[in-house]
């Protein structure tokens, strides 16, 4: 077990260091964090009944919202691909291979998650007197909402990423509902500007109370007359996000496991034989 | 018929199952008893049987589709069969712990993986799952990578990656080694290499190879047994000279006949044909040559046996009487 842990940090870093590397991901993450800087940059007034700047409410979701794809679309297309490619199954051949691949792959998720919301929140912060948390109680309260958050939504994107046919498909089936659930939780722009349908809609969903919480940190408190509630109801945040990443959790290990233990040397010909007819794959 | 040749050689019973050379007070490395499997509504595999002995090189043949690569992954713990009986290194495959991966290598058919790796950083990585690796370095040199080290996965030619993935195979020093295919791609050099390798493995260290192949010079090249597996059973084992005798496949005679002819014979027994040549010819005989059956011979002629179904179903073999082409090429 041991050489398993070693085995999957030495690989999250590796792994780690492919990404920085790659100029294709790294624009990907880096877009996020410019297209929000820039819209925010843009939108102008206050948040209604409040002296909040309107930017800040939405640097305050799109945050929420930067965890919420890395665990829901990054994620479950790393899984997806590197299924296909028989990553997954040379580290079943592996002894050890699958623990060390989760570690590995944890470490990946947070170092992103961390690494783009830092970013965003500090160029905001230095460029446009952004929003940043109010003393300790503020920092904690985003410690909290960002690992909570992370855990509603990385197990689920594994279990997701364990069930999705190849990854051309499985972008498109995980961006639409993905969008849908950020013009409707109240990332962009005020939750109650939205029909009450929606509003209940949205709430069962982690991404508004990740947003929720993630406001709670960054804006001043006289911000939460605005909420739907009027007030952050941040025990509600932490009851939503935990039964997700209860939720997740049972949900991602049976379903990883069953991927792990499907993967094998004909699946993996007949895939790359369909790949090639279609002409997807080079070879 | 050659006047005076009985065509009546005792063709061997085909023996369809088991090791054709048991080794006497060791417990087989892979045994599989009736093992079946079936996919959905086709049934893949009827009953394969197979013994596998520690430091052999054992080479699975058969036709696309035969069911080689299923066989392989049930041995290898990564398909549940359907039934039977299987052990591989002392475990079932169903219920193989990471100690038990631990001793077995695979190099599979198919595998695109780890493709911004460069190979030296893979190679070195996976080294780290297993307690007492292979020098990563020492390894490269070994399957001709040094000058790739650096370079990353997926700029590698065909023939390189599938030595890398021979690499990977080998880095735990597997006590068991899969090879499904391992060749397909290598070029010339680079396939005797792998067969130096392979060999050196099995000779040296004691590694107990089991590789499917089509390329039957190299089966026959590397392997101590072949086994072939049509129709989703083992219908023939053993060594390849023990095969041509199952297959009654037989050996060609070529002379040259006193008017010039240039003449051809098979013969299940060609020594004794040779033998009845010179008593007939009463002296050297011009441009003799004896061919004994390639396993490509061997192959092809059981494989016809097979498909025609006129003969050898179940592995029970009839005589070679039934044959009536070969003796009729005399005159050619
Ligand atoms: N996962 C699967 N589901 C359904 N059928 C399968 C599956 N895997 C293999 N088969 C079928 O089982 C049969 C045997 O396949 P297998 O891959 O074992 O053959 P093989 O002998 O390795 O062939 P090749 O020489 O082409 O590698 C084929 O008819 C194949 O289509
Ligand atoms: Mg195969």
């Amino acid at each position: 077990m041991t050489n398993a842990w070693r085995a999957g940090l030495q690989r999250g870093r590796i792994e780690l260091r492919h990404l920085l590397r790659s100029p294709k991901e790294m624009s990907g993450h880096l877009t996020n964090v410019v297209v929000a800087l820039v819209i925010a940059a843009y939108v102008t007034g206050h948040v209604p009944g409040t002296h909040v700047p309107m930017a800040h409410l939405l640097l305050a979701g799109f945050a929420a919202y930067l965890l919420f794809q890395i665990g829901l679309v990054n994620l479950p297309q790393i899984l997806v691909t590197e299924r296909e490619e028989g990553t997954l199954l040379r580290l079943r051949a592996t002894p050890g291979g699958i623990p060390a691949y989760l570690v590995a792959k944890t470490l990946l998720v947070v170092a992103v998650a961390v690494g783009t919301l830092a970013l965003l929140l500090a160029v905001a912060a230095l460029l446009a007197d952004g929003p940043l948390p109010h003393g300790p109680g503020g920092w904690l309260t985003l410690l909290w909402v960002t690992t909570l958050g992370l855990l509603a939504v990385v197990p689920l994107g594994a279990a997701i990423g364990a069930v999705l046919p190849n990854p051309r498909e499985a972008l498109a089936l995980i961006m639409l509902p993905t969008m849908g659930l950020l013009f409707t939780s109240g990332t962009v722009f005020p939750i109650t500007s939205l029909p009450v349908p929606v509003q209940q809609v949205a709430s069962v969903f982690p991404l508004k109370w990740m947003a929720q919480g993630l406001r709670s940190a960054l804006l001043p408190d006289t911000a939460r007359t605005a909420e739907a509630a009027g007030s952050w109801e941040l025990p509600m945040v932490a009851l939503v996000l935990s039964a997700w990443a209860v939720l997740g959790f049972l949900l991602a290990v049976p379903l990883l496991r069953r991927a792990a233990r499907r993967e094998s040397g004909s699946r993996l010909s007949a895939r790359h034989r369909r790949a090639a007819q279609s002409g997807a794959l080079p070879g | 018929m050659t006047p005076g040749h009985t065509p009546a050689e005792p063709v061997a019973q085909a023996q369809p199952v088991g090791p054709a050379r048991p080794v006497v007070g060791t417990q087989p490395v892979v045994r599989a008893r009736d093992v079946t499997m079936t996919y959905g509504d086709l049934e893949v595999l009827h009953g394969v049987d197979l013994d596998i002995h520690r430091g052999e090189i054992f080479a699975l043949l058969g036709p696309n589709g035969a069911g080689k690569t299923t066989t392989v992954e049930i041995l290898e713990g990564f398909r549940r069969r359907s039934a039977g009986e299987v052990s591989v290194l002392g475990a079932d495959p169903e219920r193989g712990d990471d100690a038990w991966r631990g001793r077995i290598g695979l190099v599979l058919q198919s595998w695109r993986d780890h493709r911004r790796w460069r190979v030296a950083e893979l190679l070195t990585h996976f080294a780290a799952y297993y307690p007492d690796p292979r020098d990563p370095a020492e390894l490269l040199a070994l399957v001709g990578l040094t000058e790739q080290a650096g370079r990353q996965v997926e700029r590698l030619s065909g023939g390189q990656r599938r030595r890398l993935d021979v690499a990977l195979g080998i880095v735990g020093r597997p006590e068991l080694l899969f090879l499904d295919e391992p060749t397909t791609g290598f070029d010339p050099e680079a396939r005797h290499e792998f067969h130096v390798l392979v060999e050196r493995l099995a000779r040296e260290e004691g590694v107990t190879v089991l590789l499917t192949t089509h390329d039957l010079m190299e089966a026959e090249r590397l392997a101590d047994r072949i086994a072939m597996l049509v129709g989703g059973r083992i219908r023939a084992c053993g060594t390849p000279t023990e095969l041509a005798r199952q297959a009654a496949a037989r050996a060609e005679v070529r002379w040259t006949a006193d008017d010039g002819t240039p003449r051809r014979e098979r013969a299940a027994d060609p020594s004794r044909l040779v033998w009845e040549l010179h008593r007939d010819a009463n002296g050297p005989i011009a441009g003799l040559e004896v061919r004994r059956p390639t396993l490509e011979d061997t192959y092809l002629h059981m494989l016809h046996r097979e498909t025609d179904g006129t003969d050898g179903t179940h592995g029970t073999d009839g005589t070679d009487g039934t044959d009536g082409t070969d003796g009729t090429a005399r005159a050619a």
